[in-house]
């Protein structure tokens, strides 16, 4: 990725709307001119968790009693402990996992009666990286890419462009005969965005995304994440880098012992309370 | 069109490499396969021989053979034709001179004529070939004609109540023996090929786990699976066939060699039914068994 590539996401992601413009100033300042429209137009949430409970088989309580909206274009962070329950939730949005009580509702539809087979279709809407990178060592950065449209029936035609167009988001131009191997983590990281965006997804999951890197590449990969939320599409990124959280300023949902205990337009990693200790 | 050519390829390609990439079971599920439709194709060769034989019997069963004495005389001869001709329970008698019996006897298959003319007489007795209304009665008349002076004594009819008996019961027998046996083998290759499908599963288990995340069909996870396994099916087949199809003609044969008297024939019709059916096995074991395969192991 170039500097100046670079540049202009970080300057999308903190672009200021005069206030009275909203109610909620941190949540539209990433796209002045969609926010207002989206504010004039109120429209359901893309992802709403109501009242929801997970149970695993073997007991476990994962969630309790979550209740959450996402509005479209919105930029979230999922915070707390290990075992709170962030990545159940990030497996109950593209329903890996089923929740046990409760509604989930994602782009309007009520993932409980979503039947098997438009699961994929779902799956296509929704932009997912993780912090192993989940990329297979025997393609190159391009079949990497290009599998995702390959596997999922898009029409090969227009795989090439596609799969250059994404890369160059992420930037990553020149690389693509390179095998993961011979990439830096961040360099893999970006790989797995790129694989998440071939499809325009309207939700991107990221789950501990920097979670195997160094502090500077981490930056990196978040104003990758600024710059795709730039562009329109959701994200929700459960992390525990608690730097990139406390300067950021964006919504911040905590959860502990499977509840939501804080939902902050301009939070931070730690609640204020916590803080001053 | 482009999007259904990009699943076969895909399906394809990946059958192929799934195939390579754990090659030993893959040829153990190969060899397995062909065992079985080698043990189907014979078996169906062999009972469909046995039928034959059986058909050809039966039409001889309603009829027998009496052998008249050198010595007989053609007006005693044709007297006790009349005789017979008057039983009720006969339909029809033929008077088969001993030159008839000497011709019909150099027509049968698989024998040296010169063996009869290096005898120098003819050694053949004429007979009345009688024909029974009913063959249960088939019995009663061997019975009465054996005791006529006119009749030769060794042997005075070609009658043989249990011949046809016995070759049911061993079509039969081999019938039974032949389906366990395909049963048993049936149900040990569904397994191996059900195995080499997991292992092929295990082996790409990360790309599985990446094509669910991204949107892939459940379908579109199991095409190459099954592939794999029509792969492994198609394979066995073409050996098994290769074998039934060259060795058959062969085998008949040397087998009619061996058994002069039995009425084997080649049938190339048959043959061909007992190919495709293999084929068609084999295509038939694969899918099952690599659908078992992917069944268990994609569903969540």
């Amino acid at each position: 990725m170039g500097p100046a590539r670079r540049g202009i996401g970080f300057r999308n992601g903190f672009v200021f709307v005069p206030a009275t413009t909203t109610t909620q100033p941190t949540r539209t300042t990433l796209l002045p001119e969609k926010a207002r429209v989206a504010t004039v137009i109120p429209a359901a949430p893309q992802i709403s968790l109501d009242h929801v409970q997970k149970t695993y088989p073997n007991g476990t309580v994962a969630l309790r009693d979550v209740t959450l909206d996402i509005p479209k274009q919105d930029f979230v962070f999922l915070v707390g402990p290990s075992g709170a329950g962030k990545s159940t939730l990030v497996r109950l949005l593209i329903r890996e996992e089923k929740a046990t009580a409760g509604t989930i509702r994602v782009e309007g539809q009520d993932l409980s009666r979503l039947k098997r087979r438009h699961l994929p279709y779902l799956r296509r809407k929704i932009g997912m990286v993780f912090q192993d990178f989940k990329l297979l060592p025997n393609l190159t950065v391009f079949q990497n890419v290009g599998f995702a449209l390959r596997v999922t029936e898009g029409a090969l035609r227009h795989l090439k462009p596609k799969v250059e167009e994404v890369l160059s988001i992420v930037g990553l131009e020149g690389k693509e005969n390179k095998f993961p191997d011979q990439l830096s983590g961040g360099e893999q990281q970006r790989v797995a965005i790129a694989r998440a965006l071939v499809h325009d997804p309207r939700i991107f999951l990221a789950d501990e995304p920097t979670g195997n890197l160094d502090p500077a590449t981490s930056w990196e990969i978040i104003q990758l994440l600024l710059q795709i939320n730039a562009r329109g599409t959701t994200v929700l990124m459960a992390t525990h880098n608690r730097e990139i959280v406390d300067v950021m300023r964006r919504r911040v949902v905590a959860i502990e012992g499977g509840q939501i205990v804080r939902d902050e337009d301009a939070g931070g990693y730690h609640a204020p309370a916590l803080e001053s200790h | 069109m482009h999007r259904l050519w990009n699943r076969i390829d895909f399906a394809f390609s990946s059958a192929w490499q799934n195939f390579w990439r754990n090659a030993a079971v893959s040829v153990a599920s190969v060899l397995i396969v062909w065992v079985v439709l080698l043990a189907l194709g014979s078996l169906l060769l062999v009972l469909h021989s046995l039928d034959q034989i059986v058909a050809l019997e039966k039409t001889k069963a309603s009829a027998i053979s009496v052998y008249l004495a050198d010595t007989t005389p053609l007006s005693s001869a044709m007297d006790f034709k009349l005789h017979l001709e008057q039983d009720p329970r006969v339909s029809n008698v033929t008077y088969v001179s001993k030159d008839q019996a000497l011709a019909r006897f150099r027509q049968l298959p698989a024998l040296d004529p010169s063996v009869i003319d290096t005898l120098g007489t003819n050694p053949l007795p004429a007979s009345l070939d009688v024909t029974v209304k009913d063959i249960r009665d088939l019995g009663a008349i061997d019975q009465e004609v054996r005791n006529s002076p006119l009749v030769d004594k060794s042997p005075a009819t070609n009658y043989e109540p249990n011949v046809i008996d016995k070759i049911i019961l061993l079509a039969r027998v081999a019938g039974i023996a032949g389906l366990v046996l395909i049963i048993g083998l049936t149900g040990l290759s569904v397994f191996i090929i059900m195995l080499t499908i997991r292992t092929a599963i295990y082996l790409r288990r990360k790309e599985i786990e990446v094509m669910k995340l991204v949107g892939a069909t459940d379908w579109f996870v199991r095409w190459p699976f099954i592939v794999e396994g029509l792969i492994v099916g198609v394979a066995g087949a073409a050996v098994a066939v290769l074998i039934v199809g060259f060795g058959y003609r062969p085998a008949v044969i040397n087998l009619q060699s061996v058994l002069i008297f039995v009425p084997l024939a080649f049938d190339p019709s048959y043959l061909r039914v007992v190919l495709a059916a293999m084929l068609g096995f084999g295509l038939l074991l694969g899918s099952v068994g690599s659908y078992l395969g992917v069944r268990r192991f994609l569903k969540q």
